[in-house]
């Protein structure tokens, strides 16, 4: 068995996972999705289907070129099945002892040469590498949500990832036609730590009273040129995950202040008050 | 000031803040004075705008010297980046007419621009100054008063974690501002963002915080202190996270 430079693996077809799918056969590679169940699978690929669909409906790409990007695009329950590939991109649910698991079946499954790749957003890409007996080709490759929309990629080195494996990730993420950012293992990497005050110190504003969420928002953007304000875009995200996220960070850099999460935002996440999924965050929306 | 009689304004500091009123003021008709100090101003002045971050005793000086010269009936607005409203006006014998506001370079461009009362504030200062920038076409927000109010607060503390992340390693300059701009839609990435503003503007802010509130949330990062303390302020100073073409 030998490398297939055209062939990209890919682990979980969830919505980043199957929006990653999409990008690498878009890109030309062909692509194959992996799920540990068939209707994982099917719902995967459906949602990529719908997403083609709609750019030929707009005129984006033409009916032959949605066939071709179809047609690169294949299911499997055999993880095996994704060993030749160039790189294997792993878009498991957020548990690390589930993906170090996934981690040691591809380290003797997969071609030696082959890069392992995390779409982690939360965890450590050097205690996912540290499963396997080459922890030199693991890497994280962080996509954003909708992975077809959104340009940017982190291309994260863990303490053990080779400078030949960050070569050729970035190289790999040029052919795939994103904006590749080299980013060290640290937790949030660039963007979601970066951002973290976006959303925390609104909170903290918030929380200091005599104000009201539509006006820190307005002020965002009619002062500041954001082009959604804080509350807004926290109820877009959805409440839980951008929660979640501030609380697994504040955690990651040892309770430092600077990170601490907002009771009110904990409070809505424990009534369900998750944004615009539940028709309800910071603003209420009509339907659902 | 009777309501009736035109506004003389006052522009006190020689930064690029009050460089900016001074053009809004006279792009509106406005009757606009500029002073380097706060020493000349005149008695006819019926609305001082004190523009300085700058360091507490500079600032207090401006402002007690403004207390002194201006007529009982003036009103003092003041820069709150670094300083509450109440903090400001606790330096003058009529703090009711001491009222705050807060915005970043470029003022010019802000379609809203924040306000805050002191604790001893009254209505009609507070009210005088939302109409002197509403005929300068801005849109006012009043807010609570606390230093750097809204959106100077949230950049400074963006900036200061893009500032620390830089110092760490994790990533080069181009790299943040390219991932904030293209992961979360900022419309500049946050060092450039930095360098436009004036890096000495964010360190006021993220002090004053931290000296207002005592927490270490708001502690600014080493490498921006050392950078205000070399002169690397930004893109008017020639150089700040990036280099500038200095005018020959």
């Amino acid at each position: 068995m030998a490398i297939n430079k055209s062939l990209i693996g890919v682990v979980g077809a969830g919505t980043m996972g199957a929006g990653i799918a999409q990008v690498a056969a878009q890109a030309g590679f062909e692509t194959l999705l992996y799920d540990v169940k068939q209707e994982f699978i099917d719902k995967g690929l459906g949602r990529i289907r719908t997403f083609i669909q709609g750019s030929k409906d707009r005129g984006k790409i033409s009916a032959e070129e949605a066939e071709r990007v179809l047609a690169r695009l294949t299911g499997t329950l055999k993880l095996e099945d994704l060993g030749p590939a160039r790189i294997v991109i792993e878009a498991a649910p957020e548990n690390l002892d589930l993906k170090r698991e996934i981690y040691q079946k591809l380290d003797t499954a997969s071609e030696p040469e082959t890069l392992l790749a995390s779409n982690t957003s939360s965890l450590s890409v050097t205690a996912i590498a540290a499963a396997i007996k080459n922890p030199g080709r693991v890497l994280g490759m962080h996509f954003f949500n909708p992975p077809p929309l959104m340009a940017l990629v982190e291309v994260i080195q863990g303490e053990q990832t080779s400078s030949q494996t960050m070569d050729e990730a970035v190289e790999l993420v040029r052919l795939l036609k994103k904006t590749p950012v080299r980013t060290k293992d640290t937790p949030g990497f660039v963007v979601n730590r970066i951002a973290r005050p976006f959303y925390n110190e609104a909170l903290r504003i918030l929380e200091d009273g005599q104000i009201t969420v539509d006006v820190i928002d307005h002020i965002m953007k009619g002062a500041g040129k954001f082009r959604m304000g804080p509350f807004e875009l926290m109820d877009l995200i959805g409440i839980d995950i951008n929660f979640t996220a501030t609380e697994s960070m504040y955690r990651a850099f040892f309770l430092d202040p600077r990170f601490r999460p907002s009771p009110i935002q904990q409070k809505m996440f424990q009534a369900g008050h998750l944004g615009r999924k539940t028709g309800r965050g910071f603003y209420k929306y009509e339907s659902k | 000031m009777s309501p009736n009689s035109p506004v003389q304004v006052a522009i006190v500091g020689t930064n690029r803040l009050a460089g900016e009123l001074l053009r809004l003021c006279q792009g509106h008709g406005l009757q606009a004075s500029p002073y380097s100090g706060a020493e000349k101003v005149t008695a006819s002045t019926s609305l001082a705008i004190e523009t300085l971050a700058g360091t507490e005793a500079e600032k207090k000086r401006n402002i007690e010297k403004l207390d002194q010269k201006l007529s009982a009936p003036a009103v003092i607005v003041s820069s709150c980046l670094g300083f509450s409203a109440t903090h400001i006006a606790s330096w003058t014998s009529r703090p009711e007419r001491v009222v705050g506001f807060a915005t970043f370079y470029p003022a010019e461009e802000k379609k809203v621009i924040e306000l805050t009362a002191g604790l001893r504030t009254d209505e009609p200062s507070l009210a005088q100054t939302e109409n002197f920038f509403q005929a300068l076409g801005k849109e006012t927000a009043r807010v609570k008063d606390m230093p750097g109010l809204i959106f100077p607060r949230i950049l400074s503390l963006i900036i200061n974690e893009a500032a620390r992340s830089l110092d760490e390693g994790v990533a080069a300059a181009e790299d943040i501002d390219t991932a904030l701009r293209l992961g979360t839609n900022y419309p500049l990435g946050p060092l450039r963002w930095a360098d436009q503003v004036g890096l000495d503007e964010v360190l006021t802010v993220l002090e004053g915080l931290q000296r207002e509130t005592g927490d270490d949330r708001y502690r600014p990062t080493p490498l921006l202190k050392r950078m205000v303390l070399a002169g690397r302020l930004g893109e008017f100073s020639g150089e700040g996270f990036y280099q500038y073409n200095k005018e020959p």
